[in-house]
């Protein structure tokens, strides 16, 4: 009882400092000091397509690449929860449910690859299009209990991955720039080939997260087979 | 290739490349990779010391700041930096069973993520570093695997969302009222921030990194999760983590909220965490949670002491942070194998001469016995509340004086356990070599920074006069008079 009066009286305090805070906000005209200066400044000095993208891989890389490790975190720590195997029981699927998941698959894989690809020019990116691939991959998996993907395939790629990543900052540091300086030529704005080496960073990016979330999806699922 | 930034490039590389070495005919090498990455980035970030001459940027990416994210070097970054992979050195994870490839490489992303908050000049990117070091820790504290565990991690997870969202919210207020996230560029803009909802939005980013920084209100998590934790962990967040958070909440106050109103936030919330930590580690019955609450107990005169206005509270609050974090580790060391209940500690000092020798010298310390620095530390802290003197810091003092009335009771109170007779035949609780030598190395450091006060104490005063100069600061950042006009 004396809990929940707590807790009520708690969270009408918070809302009403909120609600406080949120009145006094001048909305409207928001100062957007580094957002114009970025919007100006963006196309010269990233070349990408999509003012996002510049920032999220340009300005902010770091941030991503910190994003980057906080999914890595979250799917480690989950593994380690969830570390041990599971037996599941194994009921076979219908005809209709397993050729929808086969149909299902390269057009999921394509539509994945292209949000990764295109991720300088159009919305999307990385992030986007790896959940979509991770999608790609678990999907089969749902409409066939037993099967499973191979994990160390996985945990390969999603290394090899992350690495990648962090090599490409490593290396603009080998070239004396800082770490993360975008690379090479940045082409004509609106290409597919441009930007420099920000596609090839999100496409670290999309193989990262899509690996990452299948075997998350996976262990989640119950089918970790390999306990490690 | 000394470039400071490899001193968060490498632990994360390792992080992601140790789950490819674990199998069997690889292990060996994923086993050496941790402590080899560790000592390098340590030795980066001691190259980067000596090297430094004037404080300096590294702009991530070639984009000068405010535009791009910057790091910002000076001193007490790079002094807490460097003691970033040297404590995980010395708590490194040792065991090797089927899960130590993810403890070992959520332990390499807790030390990127840390040094990162110690290196960042930018307000997001800190955040981002400090979700890290959230995440990581969670899994850290549910990897020992007993239930009792994973109820302590959750709960620990949910009041560090909560704290995550509140510190966002808090990061979000400043972006609409400023437009910029760069520290030096939001301390050049901070009188848009001298209103009602700059405070608000500072309250919420010490509450939110409050959180990892045990600070008074959001801090239910503590013992329970140190008790249930593998002791190293435990450690590791009490001595190591929260010192970090402390850095980000201490460089918020100094260059964007140097008013009189927020540090004295900071102190009252402080003189609570005292009163409370310690009260509530009287009443422990058990080693790790009396460990834990006094640890709260303790960061709340770290807060007490950077509460102090100027170069004195900058020096005094690195004195105390440092000196928790060295003690603090060891005990919770030597609390691996004696963390049960008080009473049954009965005549272990006797069974193991050493363990109780290096208990009873860090008790001491933490008490502030001269000339141990733990003494220095209290006396910073209460020469500078003295000198400051209004009500409110003589009612700290009280608080802190207490407060070691308080711990002096509980710590001898374990310390006459230890040497009392044995009453039965226990089996012997015998520490293990890799703690006990970890330990010895943070008493050594504890009689090296005893015996070296004199010749330690120019450095720290300049390290305290160039972080608390807010000017050269934002002068260092935004040198490039473009950037200043966007």
């Amino acid at each position: 009882m004396m809990r929940s009066v707590a807790t009520v009286l708690f969270l009408g305090g918070l809302t009403f400092l909120l609600l406080v805070i949120t009145n006094s906000l001048n909305f409207g005209q928001p100062p957007m000091l580094i957002g114009e200066a970025i919007r100006y400044a963006a196309p010269e000095n990233v070349g990408a397509g999509n003012l996002v993208t510049a920032v999220v891989l340009g300005y902010r890389g770091l941030d991503t690449l910190g994003e980057l490790s906080i999914l890595f975190a979250a799917a480690t720590a989950g593994g380690l929860v969830l570390g041990t195997a599971h037996s599941r029981a194994k009921q076979a699927s219908g005809f209709i449910l397993r050729t929808g998941a086969d149909l299902m698959f390269p057009l999921l894989l394509v539509v994945g690859l292209y949000i990764v690809i295109h991720g300088h020019l159009t919305p999307g990116g990385g992030f986007q299009g790896g959940v979509v691939l991770a999608a790609a991959f678990f999907l089969p998996l749902l409409a066939r209990p037993g099967e499973s993907l191979n994990h160390s395939l996985l945990s390969v790629v999603e290394g090899l991955a992350g690495a990648a990543f962090i090599g490409i900052g490593v290396y603009a540091l080998a070239q004396g720039e800082a770490f993360l300086t975008p690379l090479f030529d940045k082409g004509v704005l609106g290409e597919l080939v441009s930007s420099g080496s920000l596609p090839l960073l999100y496409l670290a990016v999309g193989l990262k997260v899509g690996s990452e979330l299948a075997s998350l999806l996976m262990r989640l699922a119950g089918d970790d087979e390999v306990t490690s | 290739m000394t470039d400071i930034t490899l001193a968060v490039a490498l632990p994360l590389l390792g992080a992601f490349l140790l789950p490819l070495l674990k199998e069997p005919a690889l292990r060996w090498l994923g086993r050496l990779l941790g402590p080899v990455l560790l000592a390098l980035t340590a030795v980066i970030i001691a190259f980067n010391w000596t090297a430094l001459e004037t404080p300096y940027v590294v702009a991530l990416g070639n984009f000068a700041p405010p535009l791009g994210i910057a790091f910002y070097i000076d001193t007490m970054a790079l002094l807490f930096a460097l003691a970033v992979p040297i404590t995980t050195l010395l708590l490194w994870p040792g065991i090797n069973d089927e899960q130590a490839v993810r403890r070992e490489s959520l332990t390499l992303l807790l030390v990127a993520s840390l040094v990162g908050l110690a290196l960042s000049g930018d307000l997001f990117n800190m955040y981002v570093f400090y979700e890290l070091a959230a995440v990581a820790s969670y899994g850290l504290a549910a990897g020992s695997g007993s239930s009792a565990g994973f109820v302590a991690a959750f709960r620990y997870l949910l009041i560090s969302a909560l704290g995550s969202v509140v510190a966002l919210l808090g990061i979000g207020l400043i972006y609409f009222t400023t437009g910029t996230l760069n520290l030096a560029h939001l301390a050049s803009l901070s009188d848009q921030l001298a209103n009602p909802q700059g405070l608000a939005a500072f309250a919420m980013l010490v509450i939110g990194f409050g959180v990892k920084a045990e600070l008074f209100p959001v801090n239910g998590w503590v013992p329970d999760l140190y008790a249930a934790a593998s002791k190293r962990v435990s450690a590791l967040l009490a001595g190591l983590a929260s010192k970090l958070a402390v850095l980000v909440i201490v460089r918020v106050l100094l260059l964007v909220f140097p008013y009189e109103e927020t540090r004295q936030l900071l102190l009252i919330l402080g003189i609570l965490g005292v009163i409370s930590g310690e009260l509530a580690a009287l009443q422990a019955r058990d080693v790790t949670r009396m460990l834990a609450w006094s640890s709260i107990g303790q960061l709340g005169v770290v807060f007490i002491a950077f509460s102090l206005p100027g170069e004195a509270g900058v020096v005094a609050g690195i004195v105390v942070a440092l000196h928790h974090l060295v003690v603090k580790s060891a005990l919770f060391l030597l609390a691996d194998k004696w963390g049960g209940a008080i009473a049954a500690l009965r005549g272990a000092g006797v069974r193991s001469k050493l363990a109780a020798g290096l208990f009873v010298l860090f008790a001491l310390s933490l008490l502030g016995f001269p000339p141990l620095p733990g003494f220095w530390s209290k006396f910073l802290v209460l020469s500078g509340l003295a000198a400051a003197g209004d009500p409110l810091q003589l009612m700290a003092m009280a608080a802190v004086l207490i407060g070691t009335v308080i711990e002096g009771a509980y710590l001898l109170r374990v310390v006459v356990t230890l040497y009392s007779k044995p009453d039965s035949e226990a089996p012997p609780m015998k520490h293990s070599l890799a703690n006990l030598a970890s330990t010895g190395v943070f008493a050594l450091a504890l009689i090296g920074a005893a015996l070296f006060v004199m010749p330690l104490w120019p450095p720290l005063s300049d390290m305290g006069k160039t972080a608390a100069n807010t000017d050269a600061y934002i002068e260092t950042v935004l040198a490039d008079p473009e950037v200043k006009q966007p």
